[in-house]
C-alpha cells in the first residue's frame, strides 16, 4: 500500500488527508495547532492516521512558519545592503498614505532599521551599465561592521540588479565570505524585476524569515524521519505549487501564502476531473472568507501581493508570485455589532476558537455569524461537527438579544440581518475577485469549501448568478486534498522593457532560454527529469505610456517574428477585458517577461463512487429552516454519508456531514455526481 | 409547479426596508464609486493617474448631495460636490438626458482647483428619471497654456494655464461631440493621452452607472433611494456626535504663505475656527487678497479644504457624504487668497489649500492634541522636468510631488517621508522606473535629518537628487513653508524647511530659492529637493533616554544634538548613556525653562 500524504496548519487545527493510491480510500484527521513548535501538531496529526510514512508515496506540507515569524516579528535580526544614496530608500519606501485623513498614520516599520542599513558606493544605469564599478574593500568594510552587529541575515538589494545582477552576485559572495553563518540573499536570485522598494521589501522579507523556516523544516523532516518517512517531503509554495524542504528553504518567502492556496489547486484539480474549467472558489472558515478565481483551467496569480495590507495600510510589498485570493474577516466566528451610528456591522472581529461563537459555549457572549446561522435553523445544534460538540440555541439567542432590542424586532429577525450583512460582505468579496476583474460570473461554476462554505455558497451562487455550485467530498479539509494534486513550480521573470514592434527577437528567446535553464538546473537537484518540466511563457505588455500591465500568454517553443502579431493581439483582447477597452493602433511595449516552469508528478486517480440506494435512506429528519426573504420553510435534512450518484435533491433541503452542512434554497436543485460531489443548480 | 428563486425580482416599497438591506444597498453604491475608481486607475495612460492618484470619483443623488466618494488624494474633497452643483446650476435637471457627460475645469463655477483637473458628470436616469449623478475629476497631465504641464508658477492670469471647459456637454445623448474633441486635440501638446484620459474618466462614470442602475433594478427605485438618505443621514449623526465631544470656542492661528512666486511678498493667512454643537466655521476673512502669482485658490477650493481639515480632526474614519460635511461652513472674502476672482491664477492653487487645513491644525492642535499632530511639510512640492530627449527627440515631462516630514503627535514621533495632506495614496515613482523613463541619475533618495525635538520628534523630510544627462531641461517647482518652517507644539520644536537647490555642473554655488520657473538646467547639473522635516510634540528634555540614544544609533541625530536638544550624554564609540551627567543635566536645563 501506499499513501499521497498532505498536511496543512491552519489556525485552530492541523489537517491532514491521506490517500491510499490503490483504492482511492480518504483518511481525515485534525489534531490542534500548537503553535509555539508547529511540528508537533504535524506529527500529532500523522499519529493519529496510524498510517506507516516508510510506504508514503508523497508528502506535501502547507506551512504557516513564514507567516507566523513575520507577523509576530520573530524572524531574524536582518541587515540590508544597497546602492550609495538609497540606505533609507526601505524606510521611505513609496511614501503614499492610504489613510487619507488620519494626521496619527503610521507607516509600515521596516523589517532592518536604520543602523542596521548600509551602503555600498556602485552604480549602474537600467541598462545594466557599470557607471560605477564596485569595490571589493568597500564591501569589506561594510562586512566589518555588520559583524559586529551580530546579525542572523543580510539581505542585498541594488539598484538596477534586476538588468545586471553581477554587482549583486559579487557582494553575496563576498559577504558570504566575511560572513560565515550569516544567511545572505540577494534581490536578482528572487526577482529579476524593476522597483527598487518594492524588490528590497521582498529580499529583506525573504532574508529575515529564512533561518527560522530552516530550523523548522529541518526538524520535521527529521522528526518525519524518526517516523520512516524515507522521500524528500515538499512544501506547499503560495505560487500554488510545490517544492522540496531542500528548496523552499532557499526561498522561504515563497511559503509566505502556503495554507490558503491548497483549496484553489484542489479546485482547479476538481474542476479538471468534472469538465469545468472557469471555477469561482469560495472558502469560508472560522475567522475568514477567501476566494478566488480559476480562468481556463488556470489559477489566477498576482505579483502585487502586499503583506499586512489593507486600504488604510500600505503593508510590504512581496514581489513573488501568489495565488490571488481575496480574504476578508467574515467566517464562522465573525462577530456582529452596533456602529457609533446604529448600523449593524459583521466582523472583521473574530470570536476564533476559544471562546468562539457564543453557542459554543465556551464563555462566548458576543453574537457571531454561526450563532446566526444556528438561529435560522441552518446549523443544527445537534449534528454541529457531526455531534460531537454540542452547541446551544438558547446561547446564541441571548448573544443575539442586544441586536434585536436595538432594531426593536425580533431575535430571529437579528439572526437574518447578521447573516443578510455577512452575505453582502462575502459577495463584494466574491465580485471583487470576479466582475472588478473583468470576469462575468455567469461564466464560472462556484466550488465551495471550508467548514461555512455550503452554509452561504448556495444562496451568494444565486446572488452572483452563477448557474452551479459544487461542495467537494469532505469540504472541510478540502485545502489539504487539494495540496495532494500539485505539481512542483517555480516562476521567473525578467524585466526587459522592449516595443513589440521591432523587438530585438533574439534577446527575447535569449531571456526565455536563461530562465528555462535556471528552471532546469533547479529541478535536477530536486531530482525532477526534464522531460517532466513543462513551462508556460507569459509577457507583462502595456501600451506606451502606461503603468500597469497585462499579462498576456506567448506560445510555447521558441518566439518568432510571426508570433509578434498574435501575442500583441491576445494582449488587447485581454486588455479590453480587463479595462473595458483597447488601443489596437497605440504602440505597446513589454515590460517583464515570465516563465513559469512545472514540474509534474504523478498524482492520485480520483475514483467515481458505486450508485447510491434509495434516497429515502438518506432522510434523516425535516426541520424548518428560515429563508428570510423566501420565508421559513419546513425543509428535508439528509445525510450526506448515504447520498450517492444520481440522488437528486429539491430545495429547501439541508444534506449534513461531519464537518459541515449544504442549505439548498427554495428553487435549487441538488444533484450528487459520479464522484459524490454534490452539484447545486441554483436556476439563475 | 417548481418554486423559482424570487430573490432578483423582489422591489422594496417605500418604507419597507429593513435596516440591513438599506445597509447592503448603501455597501453597494459606496462599491460602485470605488469600482469607478478603480476602473480609471487601471485604464489611464497617464502617470499621474495612475501612479499618483491624482482623481477621485464618487456618486451623488439627483440634488447633487454626495452620497459616497473615493479619493486616491484628499485634495478634490469637494470637487464632485461642487462639479455636479454647477452642473445643475447650469442645465436645470430638465435640460440634462441619459447618456449625458459634461466636463468642467472652471475653478470659479465649481470644479474648484486647477485648469489640470478636469471634471466629468454622468446624470444617472432609471425609467426616465433623474436618480443620481455619477462624478469623477482627476489630473490632466497636459491641457495646453503657456507651459507644458499646463500649470505654471510665474502664470498671471488663468488664460495662460490652459484651456477651459466652461460646464459643457462633450457627450450629448451617449454622442461624443466632435468638435469640443478636436479643440481638445488642437489646444493640448499631448493630445493622444489627453483624449485617452478623457476616454478612460468618461468610460468609468459608465461603469458606475451600471452598476448604480443594478442596484436600483436589484431592489427596486423607492429602496435605493431611501437608502441614500439613510446615508446622509447616518453621516449627519456621526458628525454631531463627534462634534459633541469636541471643545467650543473659537481658535485663531496665522501665518503665511512664503513660496515666493513672481516674487510676491509672503502673503499673510488667518483663520478664526468656531465650534458649535452643529457647526465648524472657517472663517479665512482676515487673509491677504488675490495675488499676481498661481498660489491662490477660489472659494471652491477654500471649501474643499475645509472638508478636509475638518474630516481629519472629527473622524478620519467616517466615510465622506454631504450628512457627515453638513456642519461645515467656509467663510473667505471676495477678492482674497483664498477666494480669488477671475482672471486670477490658480493653478498651484494646492498652496493656499494646504496652508488652510494647515492653519485650522495649528489653531485646534493646543485644544485637541488627541486629534491632531504638529505640523508638516504641507507643500506637496509639485515638480516639472521638462524637455526635449536628445535620443529620441521626443518631450519627456516627469512631472510628480515630493514627499517629506510629518509632525509628532501626543503618543507618537512623525512620520519620514509621507506625501503631504493635500496628497494621499500618492507614490513616490521610483528612481529604477524614473532612470528609465527620463534622462536623469537619481543620485540620492535619503532623509533630511533637521527633525523638530520634542518628546516625541518630528519626521525627517527627504533628500531626493536628480542628475541631468540630457543637454538640457527646464525645472518648474515651487515650495511654501520656505522660510516659515512645520510648526511644533505643546513644548515641541519647529521642523525644518523645504528648500530646493539646482547645483550647477561645473561646482559653482548652488541657486537655492522656493520657486523656480522653466528655470534653464544643463547635461550634469543636479536639482536637489529638501522636503522639511515636522515639527516635534512636548518637551524634548522629557524624551526618554532610550529613544534619544536610538536615534544617536540610527544616526538620526548626533552625539552632539543628543546634548543640545534633548540633555542626553551620550558616549560616541560606544554608544552608551552617562545617565547620571543626563539626569544632571536635564535638571539643570528644565529648571532654567
Amino acid at each position: 500500500m501506499s499513501y499521497r500524504i498532505a498536511v496543512d496548519i491552519g489556525g485552530t487545527f492541523t489537517d491532514i488527508v491521506c490517500l491510499e493510491e490503490e483504492t482511492g480510500a480518504l483518511i481525515e484527521e485534525k489534531a490542534h495547532t500548537t503553535p509555539e513548535n508547529f511540528a508537533d501538531g504535524v506529527i500529532n496529526a500523522v499519529a493519529k492516521t496510524g498510517v506507516d510514512l516508510s510506504e508514503t508515496a508523497y508528502f506535501v506540507h502547507g506551512t504557516t512558519v513564514v507567516i507566523n515569524a513575520v507577523t509576530e516579528r520573530k524572524g531574524a535580526k536582518t541587515a540590508l545592503v544597497t546602492t550609495k544614496g538609497f540606505r533609507d530608500a526601505l524606510e521611505i519606501g513609496r511614501a503614499n498614505r492610504p489613510d487619507l485623513y488620519n494626521y496619527f498614520y503610521k507607516k509600515p516599520e521596516p523589517f532592518v532599521p536604520r543602523y542596521l542599513r548600509f551602503e555600498v558606493d556602485e552604480r549602474l544605469n537600467y541598462k545594466g551599465e557599470v557607471l560605477k564599478e564596485l569595490s571589493e574593500e568597500d564591501v569589506v568594510e561594510v562586512a566589518k561592521k555588520i559583524k559586529k552587529e551580530n546579525v542572523d541575515a543580510v539581505a542585498v538589494c541594488l539598484l538596477h540588479s534586476y538588468a545586471n545582477p553581477r554587482h549583486e552576485q559579487m557582494v553575496g559572495e563576498i559577504l558570504a565570505r566575511e560572513l560565515p553563518g550569516v544567511e545572505i540573499t540577494i534581490s536578482s536570485d528572487l526577482i529579476k524585476e524593476w522597483r527598487e522598494y518594492e524588490r528590497s521589501s521582498t529580499t529583506v522579507l525573504n532574508a529575515y524569515v529564512k533561518p527560522a523556516a530552516a530550523r523548522y523544516l529541518d526538524r520535521l523532516k527529521m522528526r518525519l524521519g524518526e517516523m520512516n518517512l524515507y522521500i524528500e517531503p515538499h512544501a506547499m509554495l503560495s505560487n500554488g505549487g510545490t517544492a522540496t524542504f531542500a528548496r523552499a528553504k532557499e526561498v522561504p518567502i515563497n511559503l509566505i501564502e502556503s495554507g490558503p492556496v491548497g483549496g484553489v489547486i484542489g479546485a482547479a484539480a476538481l474542476g479538471k476531473i468534472i469538465g469545468e474549467d472557469n471555477i469561482i472558489t469560495f472558502d469560508i472558515g472560522g475567522t475568514t472568507a477567501k476566494t478566488s478565481l480559476i480562468n481556463k483551467g488556470e489559477v489566477k496569480i498576482t505579483t502585487d501581493y502586499k503583506l499586512e495590507w489593507t486600504p488604510k495600510f500600505a503593508g510590504y510589498p512581496v514581489k513573488m508570485p501568489i495565488v490571488d485570493i481575496i480574504e476578508i474577516g467574515a467566517g464562522g466566528g465573525s462577530i456582529a455589532w452596533i456602529d457609533e451610528v446604529g448600523v449593524l456591522k459583521v466582523g472583521p472581529q473574530s470570536a476564533g476558537a476559544v471562546p468562539g461563537p457564543a453557542c459554543y459555549g465556551l464563555g462566548g457572549t458576543n453574537p457571531t455569524l454561526t450563532d446566526a446561522n444556528l438561529i435560522a435553523g441552518r446549523i443544527d445544534p445537534d449534528s454541529f461537527l457531526g455531534g460531537e460538540f454540542k452547541i446551544k440555541r438558547e446561547l446564541a439567542e441571548k448573544a443575539m438579544e442586544p441586536i434585536a432590542r436595538h432594531f426593536g424586532i425580533s431575535i430571529e429577525e437579528a439572526a437574518l440581518g447578521v447573516i443578510k450583512i455577512a452575505n453582502n460582505n462575502m459577495l463584494n468579496a466574491l465580485k471583487l475577485i470576479s466582475v472588478r476583474r473583468g470576469y462575468d460570473p455567469r461564466d464560472f461554476v462556484m466550488v465551495a469549501m471550508g467548514g461555512n462554505g455550503a452554509v452561504h455558497g448556495p444562496f451568494l451562487a444565486s446572488e452572483l448568478k452563477v448557474g452551479k455550485l459544487i461542495v467537494p467530498n469532505m469540504p472541510a479539509t478540502f485545502s489539504a486534498w487539494g495540496m495532494l494534486m500539485t505539481d512542483l513550480r517555480q516562476d521567473f521573470v525578467q524585466t526587459q522593457i522592449m516595443p513589440v514592434d521591432g523587438c530585438d527577437l533574439k534577446r527575447v528567446n535569449e531571456i526565455y532560454r536563461e530562465m528555462e535553464e535556471e528552471a532546469l538546473a533547479i529541478y535536477q537537484k530536486q531530482g525532477i527529469s526534464p522531460e517532466d518540466v513543462i513551462f508556460v511563457k507569459t509577457a507583462d505588455l502595456r501600451y506606451i505610456g502606461q503603468e500597469h500591465t497585462v499579462r498576456t500568454p506567448v506560445g510555447s517553443g521558441e518566439v518568432r517574428e510571426e508570433d509578434l502579431s498574435e501575442i500583441r493581439k491576445a494582449f488587447d483582447r485581454l486588455h479590453h477585458q480587463h479595462y473595458t477597452f483597447s488601443l489596437e493602433h497605440a504602440p505597446a511595449e513589454f515590460v517583464n517577461f515570465n516563465l513559469t516552469a512545472f514540474g509534474t508528478v504523478k498524482k492520485p486517480e480520483i475514483k467515481k463512487m458505486p450508485p447510491a440506494g434509495a434516497l429515502e435512506a438518506a432522510v434523516k429528519g425535516e426541520r424548518i429552516i428560515d429563508f428570510d426573504e423566501q420565508g421559513r420553510l419546513k425543509s428535508r435534512v439528509y445525510d450526506r454519508t448515504k447520498l450517492g450518484p444520481g440522488h437528486v435533491i429539491e430545495g429547501p433541503a439541508a444534506v449534513e456531514e461531519s464537518k459541515s452542512v449544504t442549505i439548498v434554497y427554495p428553487g435549487q436543485t441538488l444533484e450528487v455526481d459520479e464522484y459524490g460531489n454534490l452539484i447545486i443548480h441554483t436556476g439563475v | 409547479m417548481k418554486e423559482s428563486l424570487k430573490i432578483q425580482e423582489r422591489a422594496y416599497k417605500k418604507g419597507q426596508v429593513d435596516p440591513f438591506t438599506r445597509e447592503n444597498i448603501a455597501q453597494g453604491l459606496i462599491a460602485a464609486a470605488e469600482e469607478m475608481f478603480y476602473t480609471w486607475g487601471r485604464t489611464s495612460q497617464s502617470t499621474i493617474i495612475y501612479e499618483v492618484l491624482d482623481y477621485s470619483c464618487g456618486l451623488t443623488d439627483a440634488k447633487g448631495n454626495l452620497i459616497g466618494q473615493a479619493n486616491g488624494v484628499t485634495g478634490f474633497m469637494g470637487a464632485i460636490t461642487f462639479s455636479v452643483a454647477s452642473v445643475l446650476e447650469k442645465f436645470g435637471p430638465e435640460n440634462l438626458k441619459p447618456g449625458d457627460i459634461i466636463l468642467t475645469n472652471d475653478p470659479y463655477t465649481g470644479s474648484g482647483t486647477h485648469l489640470c483637473d478636469v471634471s466629468a458628470v454622468l446624470p444617472i436616469f432609471y425609467k426616465g428619471e433623474l436618480v443620481a449623478f455619477a462624478a469623477n475629476k482627476g489630473h490632466w497631465n497636459e491641457i495646453g497654456g503657456k507651459n507644458l504641464g499646463s500649470w505654471s508658477t510665474n502664470a498671471t492670469e488663468i488664460y495662460q494655464e490652459g484651456l477651459q471647459f466652461p460646464v459643457i456637454k462633450v457627450y450629448d445623448e451617449g454622442k461624443l461631440n466632435e468638435a469640443v474633441r478636436d479643440m481638445i486635440a488642437a489646444n493640448c501638446r499631448t493630445p493622444d493621452m489627453t483624449l485617452g484620459d478623457l476616454y478612460a474618466q468618461t468610460a468609468s462614470l459608465r461603469i458606475a452607472e451600471k452598476r448604480v442602475l443594478e442596484l436600483f433594478d436589484r431592489y427596486g427605485r423607492d429602496a435605493v433611494l431611501e437608502s441614500i438618505d439613510w446615508i446622509l443621514e447616518n453621516g449627519r449623526k456621526l458628525a454631531l456626535k463627534e462634534l459633541a465631544k469636541m471643545p467650543k470656542g473659537t481658535f485663531e492661528a496665522d501665518s503665511y504663505i512664503d513660496a515666493q512666486a513672481n516674487n510676491v511678498e509672503n502673503v499673510y493667512i488667518k483663520a478664526k475656527v468656531t465650534i458649535t454643537d452643529d457647526s465648524f466655521i472657517i472663517d479665512l476673512t482676515e487673509s491677504g487678497d488675490q495675488v499676481p502669482a498661481p498660489i491662490n485658490c477660489t472659494k471652491y477650493g477654500a471649501y474643499s479644504a475645509g472638508r478636509i481639515i475638518y474630516h481629519a480632526l472629527v473622524n478620519p474614519d467616517a466615510e465622506p457624504n454631504e450628512g457627515f460635511y453638513s456642519p461645515v461652513k467656509v467663510i473667505t472674502r471676495e477678492g482674497s487668497v483664498f477666494n480669488a476672482v477671475r482672471p486670477a491664477p490658480v493653478s498651484t492653487n494646492w498652496e493656499a489649500t494646504s496652508h488652510i487645513t494647515d492653519l485650522v491644525a495649528k489653531a485646534l492642535a493646543p485644544a485637541i492634541p488627541e486629534r491632531i499632530t504638529a505640523g508638516h511639510f504641507l507643500s506637496i512640492i509639485g515638480t516639472i522636468l521638462a524637455g526635449i530627449d536628445d535620443k529620441t527627440k521626443q518631450p519627456f515631462v516627469l512631472c510628480e510631488p515630493q514627499a517629506g516630514g510629518w509632525g509628532a503627535g501626543y503618543n507618537k514621533d512623525g512620520e519620514s517621508g509621507l506625501v503631504a495632506i493635500a496628497d494621499g495614496e500618492t507614490f513616490v515613482i521610483p528612481a529604477e522606473v524614473a532612470e528609465y523613463k527620463y534622462p536623469i541619475i537619481v543620485e540620492q533618495f535619503a532623509f533630511n535629518l533637521n527633525t523638530g525635538a520634542g518628546k516625541f520628534r518630528g519626521g525627517c523630510g527627504l533628500i531626493r537628487d536628480y542628475r541631468l544627462l540630457n543637454s538640457n531641461a527646464e525645472l518648474t517647482t515651487i515650495v511654501s513653508r520656505h522660510q516659515f518652517p512645520p510648526w511644533g507644539f505643546a513644548g515641541g520644536k519647529d521642523g525644518s524647511p523645504n528648500i530646493v537647490e539646482v547645483h550647477p555642473a561645473d561646482g559653482s554655488e548652488p541657486v537655492v530659492g522656493a520657486t523656480f520657473s522653466n528655470y534653464p538646467m544643463r547635461k550634469g547639473d543636479l536639482v536637489r529637493f529638501i522636503s522639511g522635516c515636522g515639527g516635534g510634540y512636548g518637551d524634548p528634555l522629557e524624551r526618554p533616554v532610550e529613544k534619544v540614544l536610538r536615534d544617536v544609533k540610527d544616526e538620526i541625530i548626533t552625539a552632539e544634538e543628543a546634548e543640545r536638544d534633548y540633555g542626553v550624554i551620550i558616549d560616541k564609540e560606544t554608544l552608551t548613556v552617562d545617565e547620571e551627567k543626563t539626569k544632571k543635566l536635564r535638571v539643570e536645563r528644565s529648571r532654567r525653562g
